[in-house]
Order: C-alpha cells, then sequence, then structure tokens
C-alpha cells in the first residue's frame, strides 16, 4: 500500500515536472521527447534485461509505428486513435515475422539477424516510394484523440506533454506487470538458467517469441507518437544514433531497474539539450558515455551505491540454481 | 628443510558461501604429497586456488609461497612462468589441437637444476603412446591418453611444483596404477607433486604425505605411514579389511 | 549485358567484401566477439590514408602502412578497455561496448575530418588492363591478389605455427589457455590489433573506389555482416568463398535487376539461410579452416 502510494505521488511529480523547471518551451520539447524516447526504450528493456538478448532491430519497430501513423493519417486520413491500432498491429506483424526467423538463434547470431533486418528495413524504407522514399512522409496532421464529446488535440510541445506522459506512464505500468507475470517470470528463467527452464517444462522458443511480442508494439507506439509529434517521418528514423540512445538508456543507470531506461534516457537528452555538443560531439559523448559505464560499472550507475538493486527471491534462487548446474 | 610451497591461511569463497580455510600447507621438495577427502570437500578449489585460477570467480585471500615468493596475487600464466603448474580436472588438453600442437604451444623455459622442462622427445620417451598418436586431434584421443598428453603438456613447462586434481578419474584401474607410478617416477628424480586424488587406495601406495580435507578444512595430516592408520582414514576410505 | 565485365566485377567486388571481413572472422572465430565498431573502424581507415596523403604529401602506398598502423592501435586500445568484459565472457556487455566505440570513432572523425565527402585517391585506379570486352584497373588487381594473399598468410599463420595455436587455443578455451603460460590477455590484444590492421587496410584498397564520407560506417559494415555468417562464423576459407559468392551475386543482382535493392536481396538471402540451416550458426564449428 505504502509503495501504491509512493508511486502515485511520483507519477504526479512527473506530471506537473515541466512547470516545476519553469515551463519554457525548451523543457516542453525535452521533456515530451525524453518521455516519447523513454518508451521506445522500455521495448528494448525488456528484451535486454529479461531476455538478456540484444535486438538491434528496435529501431525498425520505432520506425514501424511512425511510418504506419504517418501513411494511415496522411494517405488514410485516418483517426489517431486508428493510426494507433495501426501502429501496433503492423509492430506486431514485424515482430512475429523477425521472432519466427530468429527462434533458434542466440547472442550475437541473434544479434546480427536483427541488425540485418533493421538493415533491410531502413533499405527499403529510403527506396520505396510507397513509403515517401528518401523524403519521407511530410504533412502529418495534428494528434486528436478526442473521444465524443471530449476534445484531445496536441499541436505544440506543450499540448503534446500530457499525451506522451499518459503513454511513458502506461509503458512503465506494463514492463512492472510484464516482470511480475508468469512470461516475465519465466524469461527470467529461461534466460538466467535455460536448463532449469527446461527441466521446470518452459517452451523457450515459445516464451522468446511472446516477449518479442511484447516488447515490439512498445517501441512502435512510442513511434506513433514521435510521427505526430515531429510532423515527418523518413528513412533517419533508423539512424544507428537511436539505437545506441535506446540501449545506453537502458543500461546507463542498471538492467533490470524500473526506472532505469526513462532516467537514462532522461540524462542523455538534457546533455542534448541544454549542453549540446553538436552532432559530432553529441555521438562522442553517446558513444563515451556507453563504453566508460560498461567498462567501468557493467552493472550500470545504480551499481556504484547499492551493491545489487533489489534482486526478487526468484530471482536469488535462479542465479543460485545457475552456479551449482 | 625449507618448503619449496607453502600455503597460509588460504580462504576461498563463492558468492559468500566458504568453500576452502587451510591455514597452513607446505611441500617439501622431491615428496609428493597427496590430498584425499569425500566429493565436494574442496580439493579442486584448493588446488585452484593454489594455482591462482579458477574456471569459475571465486574471492580468494591469504598467501601462496613458491621458494619464498608470494605468488597469490599473480595471475594464473604467472604462476606458471614461476613453475607452479596445475593439470586441471577433466578437459586438460585442447581438443581442437593435434597432440604435437598441444605439446608445442606451451612457453617452455630454460631448463635448470630446480625446473627440468623436458623437450617434446623427452614426453614421448615417457608416453610413447603420444608419439604413436602424435598427430591425431586431442579430441579423437581417449579418456587416459588425454590426461597423459595433459600431464606431458605440464612438464613441457618445466613444473618446480605440479598440481595434478584427479589424474585418475575415469581411467580403468590399471591404467590408474601406470599413471601414479609414472608420478612416482618423476618425484624420485626431484619433482614436487601435490596430488589430489579420490582414489585413496591407489594414493596411498605411491604418496609420502597425506592431508586429509573435509568440508574445505584440512583435519588430518602427516606421513602415509602413519595416516594409513588413522581411523578416519580408514573408516571413510580403505574400509575395515585393510592391513 | 556484359557477362564477362559483370564477372569481372563480382570478382573484385567479392574480394573486397572477403578483405574487409577477414578481421571480423578472426575476431568471431577466436573471441566470439562481434564487433559492430567495424564499419567505423573501416572509415577511420580510409580517412586516416587520405589525411597523411593531405598534410604530408606522402604517396598513397606508403599512406597504407600508416592507416594500417592507426587501425592496430586503435584495435588494440578498444581491448585494452573491453578486458575485463573480455575475460568474463560478457558478450552482450562486449557488443553494446563496441556499438559505443562505433559512436566514438564516428563523432571523433566528424570533428576531425569533417562533414564533406572526400576521395582517397590512389594512383592505381588510372591504370586500365583491357581484354577484349573486359577491363579492370591496378587497383582492382592489387585489391584481388593482396586479398588472396591475406587468406594464404592468415590460414597459414593459424594452422601451422605457435602464434596460431595460441590464437586456436583462446578460442577453444581462454582459462585453460593460461595454465599453458601463455597471457591472454595479450593473445585477444593482438587479435583486435589485426582486426583494426585488417580492416584499416582493406580500407585503404577498397575505399578509393567510391568516395568516402565520416557517415558511411554504418552501410560499409552491413555486407561484412552477410560475409561472417554465410562463411560459417569464425572460419576463414568460409568467408573468402562467402565475400567470393556475395560479389558475384551483388554484381548480377545489380545488372539483371536493380542496384538499389541489392542490400534487400542479400539480407534476404542471409535470412532464408538462417532459417533453412540455422545449425550452420553454431560458433567456432570450423573455425581456422
Amino acid at each position: 500500500m505504502k509503495r501504491a502510494g509512493i508511486a502515485l505521488l511520483l507519477v504526479v511529480v512527473g506530471f506537473l515536472l515541466p512547470r516545476l523547471l519553469g515551463g519554457s518551451t525548451l523543457v516542453y520539447d525535452t521533456l515530451v521527447v525524453i518521455a516519447i524516447f523513454g518508451t521506445m526504450a522500455y521495448g528494448l528493456d525488456i528484451i535486454l534485461s529479461d531476455l538478456g538478448e540484444i535486438s538491434l532491430a528496435h529501431t525498425a519497430f520505432f520506425a514501424a509505428g511512425a511510418y504506419a501513423a504517418a501513411l494511415l493519417s496522411v494517405n488514410a486520413e485516418w483517426g489517431a486513435w486508428a493510426t494507433l491500432g495501426g501502429a501496433i498491429v503492423t509492430a506486431l506483424v514485424l515482430a512475429a515475422v523477425l521472432g519466427a526467423i530468429t527462434l533458434r538463434t542466440r547472442e550475437f547470431a541473434f544479434s546480427l539477424v536483427t541488425y540485418a533486418a533493421a538493415v533491410v528495413c531502413a533499405n527499403i524504407a529510403s527506396n520505396w516510394s510507397f513509403l515517401g522514399g528518401s523524403d519521407g512522409v511530410v504533412g502529418i496532421p495534428a494528434l486528436d484523440l478526442s473521444i465524443g464529446p471530449i476534445t484531445l488535440v496536441a499541436g505544440t510541445n506543450t499540448q503534446f506533454w500530457p499525451y506522451a506522459y499518459t503513454l511513458l506512464v502506461l509503458t512503465i505500468y506494463l514492463v512492472h506487470r510484464f516482470r511480475r507475470s508468469r512470461l516475465g517470470q519465466a524469461a527470467l528463467m529461461v534466460h538466467m538458467n535455460p536448463r532449469l527452464a527446461v527441466m521446470s517444462g518452459l517452451d523457450g522458443q515459445r516464451i522468446r517469441l511472446m516477449v518479442f511480442l511484447v516488447s515490439a508494439p512498445i517501441s512502435a507506439a512510442a513511434g506513433w507518437l514521435y510521427a505526430y509529434q515531429r510532423a515527418y517521418v523518413g528513412p533517419d528514423l533508423f539512424d544507428t544514433y537511436f539505437l545506441v540512445l535506446m540501449l545506453t538508456a537502458v543500461i546507463l543507470v542498471g538492467r533490470r531497474n524500473l526506472l532505469g531506461p526513462v532516467l537514462g534516457t532522461a540524462i542523455l537528452l538534457v546533455q542534448k539539450s541544454f549542453l549540446s555538443l553538436g552532432a559530432y560531439g553529441d555521438k562522442l559523448v553517446l558513444g563515451g558515455v556507453l563504453v566508460a559505464v560498461l567498462c567501468l560499472f557493467p552493472k550500470g550507475l545504480a551499481s556504484i551505491r547499492f551493491r545489487r538493486p533489489a534482486r526478487t527471491p526468484a530471482m536469488r534462487s535462479v542465479a543460485v540454481e545457475k552456479r551449482i548446474v | 628443510m625449507i618448503p619449496v610451497l607453502e600455503v597460509r591461511n588460504l580462504a576461498v569463497s563463492y558468492g559468500g558461501d566458504a568453500a576452502v580455510a587451510v591455514s597452513s600447507l607446505a611441500l617439501q621438495p622431491g615428496t609428493l604429497s597427496g590430498v584425499v577427502g569425500a566429493n565436494g570437500a574442496g580439493k579442486s578449489t584448493l588446488v585452484n586456488a593454489i594455482a591462482g585460477w579458477s574456471r569459475a570467480a571465486p574471492r580468494v585471500s591469504g598467501s601462496v609461497l613458491l621458494d619464498g615468493e608470494d605468488v597469490g596475487s599473480l595471475p594464473a600464466h604467472e604462476h606458471v612462468r614461476r613453475g607452479l603448474l596445475l593439470v586441471p580436472e577433466g578437459h586438460g588438453v585442447f581438443l581442437g589441437l593435434s597432440v604435437e600442437e598441444n605439446l608445442r604451444a606451451v612457453r617452455s623455459p630454460p631448463s635448470s637444476s630446480v625446473r627440468r622442462a623436458f623437450s617434446v622427445d623427452e614426453v614421448y620417451d615417457l608416453f610413447p603412446r603420444l608419439r604413436e598418436r602424435r598427430a591425431n586431434a586431442a579430441g579423437s584421443m581417449s579418456g587416459g591418453e588425454r590426461q597423459m598428453l595433459a600431464m606431458a603438456r605440464a612438464l613441457r613447462l618445466g613444473p618446480r611444483v605440479l598440481l595434478l586434481d584427479e589424474p585418475s578419474i575415469g581411467l580403468a584401474p590399471r591404467l590408474v596404477i601406470t599413471l601414479l607410478q609414472a608420478v612416482r617416477r618423476l618425484v624420485d628424480a626431484g619433482m614436487t607433486v601435490l596430488l589430489v586424488e579420490q582414489n585413496v587406495r591407489a594414493a596411498v601406495e605411491v604418496v609420502d604425505t597425506l592431508h586429509l580435507l573435509e568440508r574445505g578444512r584440512m583435519i588430518a595430516s602427516g606421513p602415509v605411514a602413519a595416516m594409513k592408520d588413522d581411523p578416519r582414514i580408514i573408516e571413510a576410505y580403505l574400509g575395515a579389511s585393510h592391513g | 549485358m556484359n557477362v564477362a565485365q559483370q564477372l569481372v566485377n563480382g570478382i573484385t567486388i567479392g574480394h573486397s567484401y572477403a578483405l574487409v571481413a577477414v578481421g571480423w572472422t578472426l575476431l568471431l572465430g577466436s573471441a566470439r566477439l562481434v564487433n559492430f565498431g567495424h564499419g567505423q573502424m573501416y572509415m577511420v581507415g580510409a580517412f586516416v590514408a587520405w589525411w597523411v596523403m593531405r598534410m604530408t604529401g606522402l604517396p598513397y602506398l606508403l599512406a597504407v602502412p600508416a592507416a594500417v598502423a592507426m587501425g592496430a592501435v586503435i584495435g588494440a586500445v578498444m581491448q585494452m578497455l573491453m578486458l575485463r568484459l573480455t575475460l568474463e565472457q560478457n558478450l552482450v556487455s562486449l557488443m553494446i561496448v563496441t556499438l559505443g566505440f562505433g559512436q566514438i570513432l564516428e563523432g571523433g572523425a566528424g570533428f576531425a575530418f569533417g562533414a564533406q565527402p572526400q576521395r582517397l585517391v590512389s594512383p592505381l585506379e588510372g591504370i586500365d588492363f583491357r581484354f577484349g570486352p573486359v577491363w579492370f584497373t591496378a587497383q582492382d588487381l592489387l585489391l584481388v591478389v593482396a586479398t588472396i594473399a591475406l587468406f594464404l598468410v592468415l590460414r597459414w599463420v593459424l594452422a601451422r605455427t605457435v602464434l596460431g595455436s595460441w590464437v586456436r587455443m583462446v578460442a577453444e578455451d581462454p582459462k585453460l589457455t593460461q595454465l599453458g603460460g601463455v597471457n591472454v590477455a595479450l593473445v585477444y590484444m593482438g587479435i583486435f590489433a589485426f582486426e583494426g590492421a585488417a580492416v584499416a587496410f582493406a580500407a585503404t584498397l577498397v575505399a578509393p573506389r567510391t568516395p568516402i564520407m565520416t557517415s558511411m560506417g554504418f552501410d560499409q559494415v552491413i555486407m561484412t555482416f552477410v560475409v561472417v555468417v554465410l562463411g560459417g562464423i569464425g572460419s576463414v576459407g568460409g568467408s573468402y568463398a562467402a565475400g567470393l559468392g556475395l560479389g558475384l551475386f551483388t554484381a548480377f543482382f545489380g545488372a539483371l535487376v536493380s542496384p538499389a535493392y541489392t542490400t534487400t536481396a542479400v539480407f534476404v538471402l542471409l535470412i532464408a539461410v538462417m532459417v533453412l540451416r540455422p545449425g550452420d550458426l553454431a560458433a567456432g564449428r570450423g573455425f581456422a579452416r
């Protein structure tokens, strides 16, 4: 009960954060992008932290969500709720195909294939005129989530904040629930101790596929909102920058840390917004942070103060099992 | 006599659980010492820690003195360079390399009065079976042959002290005797060996001193003649019929 | 279509794929490491050669060793920083770190060399050989010969020398290698220095064919993925064959279907292989062969 109270307080403070920080346009711009990219990072987080694999295809899921929103709203004039559905379905289809292909691959083979998939998607996006080719898709309308008489429209970043924030909070809640769910526990066991998982009758391949299907729509939803926020999508969405941003955000604070990805994203984007060193400098910073954290504090910044961010009993027993086997 | 190897207050733990705590262990030059104990007593953990080597990531404290120099904090390959050699339990050879490659791809030191580095031909003379199979991949050999090869590799490195971890595991009884006799001959020629064995019956026939390890602690040590009559050894390992 | 000419183009491109991939092949086979900074190392190799020529006026053939040396240093420094992760075989973190190195190299190169496309000029590009309907340049010839030579030398070193034995030992069991008195950290550093030197060497030979940009790393590396995977993870001979095969595929697909979708076609091919024969991806199977 106490924990729920703290969580609620955090949610409220988070919502008021832009106003607490002065409410300038730059603050809103930065926080909206943090919320969107933070959401994107959570998609990768459950693959990296819970499944223990590195998916390099999450830029593709992110871009798929953005492209779905752009094409459906511009060409088919669908409303924002419908394009959200479209974005999620697109991501699910993509994830199902990719998941089936990578079902039996592990570690670097998995990463290579997901990377290959991202490259193929980027290649198609910049060459296929249906997707706007290298020019991308412009003229995406303002976000309109009105339900019946309730008007919910967002044009500027200040207006965007409630929607971006809601998406982020829902995502964090989803990830929290996922980690306590049967699927989340099973994924962790498949990751930490595949042999025990097999002995416990878990189907590793099915679990990996399921986790993939949970993960992809999260990044796609972030892409969906990003398309409206930027009013433009293009092949630049596949840039490695997004990928490295996501990965850094996840590992920066510490894996399997519920607020880790959003805090990581925030640290990185605040640097980019307020202490930018130009495109090259930002790349240097991002890469440097990534290398420094993993080489110096492989368990993330949270491990500096605390030995290990709260391990659940389930995880401890898995770890012990692993050592014995 | 000054011991060639001395272990003081050695403690090894895995993730907070103490596995081995040995307050002292000394090896006299030119002797064969045996460490015996039940499965899980910490025999392998002990010799691995002496060699500064492990497949896991244990926490090790205490000191290991080789000819008076504390080598405890050095990386494993530095132990090897100083002549403190370990033939680990099980896979002690590279399966993808041929017998000859296994023997040649080591850093042989120059031979000295206290460290004799065997040439490839000399180890072939010692283990003729290896010469016959010199071009074969180690992966195609039997367990006994692999064990010979692992020991031959260690001899190439000029052991000052040789730590053998369960060399007889999985071998036919006749091979065990052959192998232990080969070890005895090396010791008679001046080498110092610490032998971990669960085959106590075979071990007592060759060793000079015997150490009994139980739950990570050395509960009895002494010359083999005396230890043979120790009731704990008789009861647990040799059976009532002995002597 | 001029079949003979496409054949020559395919062979040239194929050798360039194989040469760019050779360092990574060794890395993957011996240390099970994937280097996502590989493309940026390629880019830096090309730019270092360009910069040396421009700043010192040295001829192309002397700029090549300068770039190779720089590549070896970059590789060795990377490995020094990653040593702890390598010894722990923390493959997941290692992969991410290499991505970070790629970003650092790209950002650094942007500062050092600017955003403008440049040309690494080789005098050998100007020398043509013509045989009836077929032509190629001296640069193409050098590329093919150098690639074959490097692959043969690598195979010889791995199969016949003590150094090669150490690399194979580290590949099979790094822990056990320590018990042979070998400093495993140094072996890893050597492998990484080779990776860096080899990709820089490849860059100096391949880059004169196209303009160079500091952002080209991402595109340059993608064929390397396919080569190392199709070649059978870590297999030296397999990488050569896969590189050559892909070169021919690229040349004919580009001529017959569409150059724009070549990459996509190659990746579809890769995915097809993965789905049909996933067993080939078991690491280290044919290493050093």
